[in-house]
C-alpha cells in the first residue's frame, strides 16, 4: 500500500463524521493545497461538531454567523475544531489568533491566509474604544460605541450602559432609561464607522471625509424594549446601498438575547476626498 | 438529635437488568448476568467471563461510537465529555429520579447534593494519554481531563442536573460508593441537606477489569452458571462487571411531605480500616467486624435483630474467608439468623459500584419482601460453617438488612436498612 493511501485513511478516519463533500475536499486538499478547497472543508469540520438544528445555518454559508451566538460552539468545542482542521490543512493555529474569530467569515479569511502562507489577516477590523474615538468625529460624553467589529457589508458594535451618563438623571427622573432618540444615534455612528473603515465606499481611492458625515433620514424605526443601566446595546448596521453622496444602512439592536430596537433605514450623507488629503485638512 | 434518612428512588444500569423490576426479578429468581464475553476471546486473555449491562456498547475511546438506550439523549458536547461509567450514571440517575417523583426543581437547589463513587475511566485516560504522548498536548481532546479521572461522574452530572448542594466524589476502591452512601447519610443526618443523591459507577472495559488477572484474582472458569459463587470451597476468582446504580435518599419528614413512597429506611452505616495490607484483606476480617458492629451501634440495631447480610464476598479464596470470620465475629456461629448471601454470585464484582449495587438490592429486598439467595453454592468452604446461607431465595421479609463492603487499602463500609414505619 502506498504512503498516499495511508494518509488518505488516516485522514478519513480522522473526519469520519464529517459530511463526505468536506472529506472529498481534504483528500484532494492533501495533493493540490489548494486554497479554494479549505472552505469547504471547514464547515465541513463545524458541521460535524454543531447541533443538527444549526445545520442548515452552516450550510447557508453566511460570512456574519456567529461561531458562539449562532452556532453554539463553545470555547472547548472550538478547541475540537481547531485540532481537526490543524490535523487535516496541517498548520497550527496559536490562541492569540483564535481570539480574533469570531465569525464564519473571520474564519474563512484567517484559514485563506494560513493556507497560503500568508500572514493572518490583521485584526483591523475589530475597533476597540481608543481606536473607535481616533476614527469618528463624534466623541465622549457623546460617543456610544465601545468595541466594534467591521465585516464586508455589515458592522456589530456594543455599548455597555453604565449607568453614570449624565443623561440618565433626567431620562426619566428617578427611572433611569436610555433615550431611544440615543439608540438610533449610536446606531447611526456605527453607520458611520463603517463608511469610515470599511473600504466599500471607495477602495484603494478616495477617502470619505469624516469632517462631511450627516445624519440625513431614518425610516421604519421601531422600539421593542427599553433598556437600563447595565443593559449592553449589540448593534448592527447592514450598508443596504451606497452612491455618493448617500449611504443607506439597516440596523438592529439586541439585548440579553431579545431584540431592542429596529432601523429599516438610516441614511447618511458623506463627500469622499482623495487619498492623502487629510494632512491638508487638517492644516486649513 | 440526628435526622432520619430514608430511600426514596432507585435506579439501575446493571448486569441483571436496567430497571427495578427486572432487577428484582433476577435477584428472586437468582438469574446471573453474567456470559463467556467476546472481547476476552484472545487466547493471551487468561479470563473469559464477565457481566455486562445489556443495552449499552462503549468498546470505543470514542463516545459518538457507543451504543446506548433510546431514552438516553445527550448533545455532541456533553457526550464527547462522558467516560463510560458517566453515561451509565446518567441513565441509573436519571432513573432513581425519576422513581422518586424529583422534578427538576426539587433536584436542583440548595438543599440537594450529590455524592458518586467511581474510578474514572483507565480506558479514557490511556487513550488520551497515549494520543498525548503521539501527538503532543496541543493535538488532544479539551474534554479528555473531564470524560478520564476520578471525578468525571461530578464533572459530568453536576451540570447536567443544576445540582447546587453538596457534590463529591469518593475514592476508597470497592467501599467507595459505600463511602458515598454514609456520608450522604450523615449530610441528611446533620441537616446540612434535604436530599440527596448517591450515585456509584464504573467502566465495563477491559482496561477496568483485566488488570486483576495481573493479580490473578480473576477466574479462569468459562462456565458463567458456575463461575462465581462467593462462600464455595472450589471458588477461584472474580467476574468483572460495570454499570451504575443511584440511589435517592431524603430526611423523612421531607419525604412524607411530598407524599414520596419510602422504600426503605436507611438506618446508619460504619466504617473501618484494617491497616494492614494494601489490597489483601485482614485474614481475621478483624476491620469488617468492627465497621459492623460500628455500623449497628449507629443504626441502633442489636445483631439478633438482623435478618440479612448481603456479604461483599466475591468469590475469591482469601477474601470469602476472612469475611466468613468476620461474620462469625459479630452474629456469633449456629442459629437461623441472619441470612447471609452475596449477590455478587449473580452480578459478578463492579468494584467501585459494588457497595451502592448491593444497598441498592437490600432495599429492593426490604421493600419487596424476601432475602436473596446465596446462588451458585454447592460446597460451602469450611470457613462458613455456622452462617446461614440459603440457596433458593427465601419469601420473608426482613425487617433490618446489613449490606458489607470491603476495598483495597483495607478500607470497610457497612450499610444498614430497615423496613419503614
Amino acid at each position: 500500500m502506498s504512503n498516499t493511501v495511508v494518509k488518505h485513511s488516516e485522514l478519513r478516519e480522522a473526519l469520519k463524521r464529517c459530511p463526505e463533500s468536506a472529506i472529498e475536499a481534504a483528500v484532494a486538499f492533501q495533493e493540490t493545497k489548494d486554497p479554494a478547497l479549505v472552505p469547504p472543508i471547514v464547515l465541513g469540520i463545524l458541521e460535524r461538531f454543531v447541533e443538527p438544528d444549526v445545520r442548515p445555518v452552516i450550510r447557508e454559508g453566511d460570512d456574519s454567523t456567529r461561531l458562539m451566538d449562532d452556532l453554539g460552539i463553545d470555547s472547548l468545542l472550538m478547541v475540537e475544531i481547531v485540532i481537526l482542521v490543524e490535523e487535516t490543512l496541517h498548520i497550527s493555529i496559536e490562541n492569540e489568533e483564535l481570539r480574533n474569530i469570531r465569525t464564519l467569515g473571520d474564519l474563512k479569511l484567517y484559514l485563506d491566509a494560513k493556507t497560503r502562507g500568508l500572514p493572518p489577516p490583521e485584526s483591523k477590523n475589530v475597533l476597540n474604544f481608543e481606536q473607535i474615538a481616533a476614527t469618528l468625529p463624534q466623541q465622549p460624553p457623546f460617543l456610544f460605541l465601545q468595541e466594534a467589529r467591521i465585516n464586508g457589508e455589515y458592522a456589530e458594535g456594543s455599548y455597555h450602559i453604565s449607568g453614570d451618563e449624565a443623561f440618565l438623571e433626567g431620562h426619566f427622573k428617578g427611572n433611569p432609561v436610555f433615550p431611544a432618540s440615543l439608540m438610533i444615534e449610536a446606531l447611526g455612528q456605527l453607520a458611520v464607522l463603517f463608511l469610515l473603515k470599511s473600504g466599500s465606499v471607495a477602495q484603494d481611492g478616495p477617502e470619505v471625509d469624516p469632517a462631511s458625515v450627516y445624519f440625513v433620514g431614518g425610516d421604519g424605526i421601531r422600539c421593542h424594549r427599553v433598556c437600563r443601566p447595565h443593559d449592553t446595546l449589540q448593534m448592527k448596521v447592514r450598508l443596504k446601498k451606497v452612491h455618493e453622496p448617500l449611504a443607506q444602512f439597516e440596523g438592529s439592536i439586541f439585548s440579553n438575547g431579545s431584540r431592542v430596537a429596529r432601523a429599516e433605514e438610516i441614511s447618511l450623507t458623506f463627500a469622499v476626498r482623495a487619498a492623502g488629503e487629510e494632512a491638508g485638512l487638517r492644516l486649513r | 438529635m440526628l435526622r432520619r434518612v430514608v430511600v426514596t428512588g432507585l435506579g439501575f444500569a446493571t448486569c441483571l437488568g436496567r430497571d427495578a423490576s427486572t432487577v428484582l426479578g433476577a435477584l428472586r429468581e437468582l438469574r446471573h448476568g453474567i456470559v463467556l464475553h467476546e472481547p476476552f476471546e484472545d487466547p493471551s486473555v487468561p479470563v473469559k467471563l464477565a457481566a455486562p449491562v445489556p443495552g449499552f456498547r462503549t468498546d470505543s475511546p470514542d463516545a459518538e461510537d457507543w451504543t446506548f438506550p433510546e431514552n438516553l439523549s445527550f448533545r455532541l458536547d456533553q457526550l464527547r465529555a462522558l467516560s463510560p461509567n458517566a453515561l451509565y450514571a446518567t441513565y441509573a440517575l436519571r432513573q432513581a429520579i425519576e422513581a422518586a417523583g424529583l422534578d427538576a426543581e426539587a433536584v436542583s437547589n440548595p438543599r440537594t447534593g450529590l455524592f458518586t463513587a467511581s474510578a474514572g475511566s483507565a480506558m479514557l485516560t490511556h487513550h488520551h494519554i497515549d494520543r498525548m504522548k503521539r501527538v503532543g498536548p496541543s493535538r488532544c481532546s479539551p474534554l479528555g481531563i473531564v470524560a478520564s479521572i476520578a471525578g468525571t461522574l461530578n464533572f459530568n452530572l453536576v451540570p447536567a442536573l443544576g445540582i447546587q448542594g453538596a457534590s463529591a466524589g469518593f475514592i476508597s476502591a470497592c467501599a467507595s460508593s459505600g463511602h458515598a452512601l454514609g456520608y450522604a447519610f450523615d449530610e441528611i443526618a446533620l441537616g446540612r441537606q434535604d436530599r440527596m443523591l448517591v450515585v456509584g459507577a464504573e467502566d465495563f472495559t477491559p482496561e477496568t477489569i483485566l488488570p486483576f488477572a495481573s493479580m490473578r484474582v480473576l477466574t479462569p472458569s468459562r462456565d458463567p452458571h458456575t463461575a462465581s459463587r462467593p462462600f464455595d470451597r472450589g471458588r477461584d476468582g472474580f467476574v468483572g462487571t460495570g454499570g451504575s446504580v443511584a440511589m435517592v435518599l431524603e430526611e423523612e419528614s421531607a419525604a412524607r411531605a411530598r407524599g414520596a413512597e419510602i422504600h426503605a429506611a436507611f438506618k446508619g452505616w460504619g466504617q473501618s480500616t484494617d491497616g494492614t495490607h494494601m489490597a489483601i484483606a485482614h485474614p481475621e476480617g478483624a476491620g469488617l467486624a468492627r465497621a459492623m458492629r460500628t455500623a449497628l451501634v449507629a443504626a441502633a440495631v442489636e445483631p439478633y435483630q438482623v435478618d440479612y447480610v448481603n456479604a461483599h464476598a466475591t468469590s475469591t479464596p482469601m477474601g470469602d474467608a476472612s469475611e466468613c470470620r468476620a461474620l462469625k465475629t459479630v452474629f456469633g456461629a449456629g442459629g437461623e439468623r441472619p441470612a447471609v448471601s452475596s449477590t455478587k454470585a449473580l452480578t459478578g464484582h463492579a468494584l467501585s459500584l459494588s457497595s451502592i449495587m448491593e444497598a441498592a438490592f437490600s432495599v429492593l429486598a426490604i421493600r419487596h419482601r424476601f432475602i436473596p439467595g446465596a446462588a451458585h453454592l454447592v460446597d460451602p468452604d469450611p470457613e462458613a460453617e455456622g452462617l446461614f446461607l440459603p440457596r433458593e431465595s427465601l419469601d420473608k421479609a426482613p425487617q433490618v438488612v446489613v449490606s458489607n463492603s470491603s476495598g483495597f487499602g483495607g478500607a470497610n463500609v457497612v450499610t444498614v436498612f430497615a423496613r419503614h414505619g
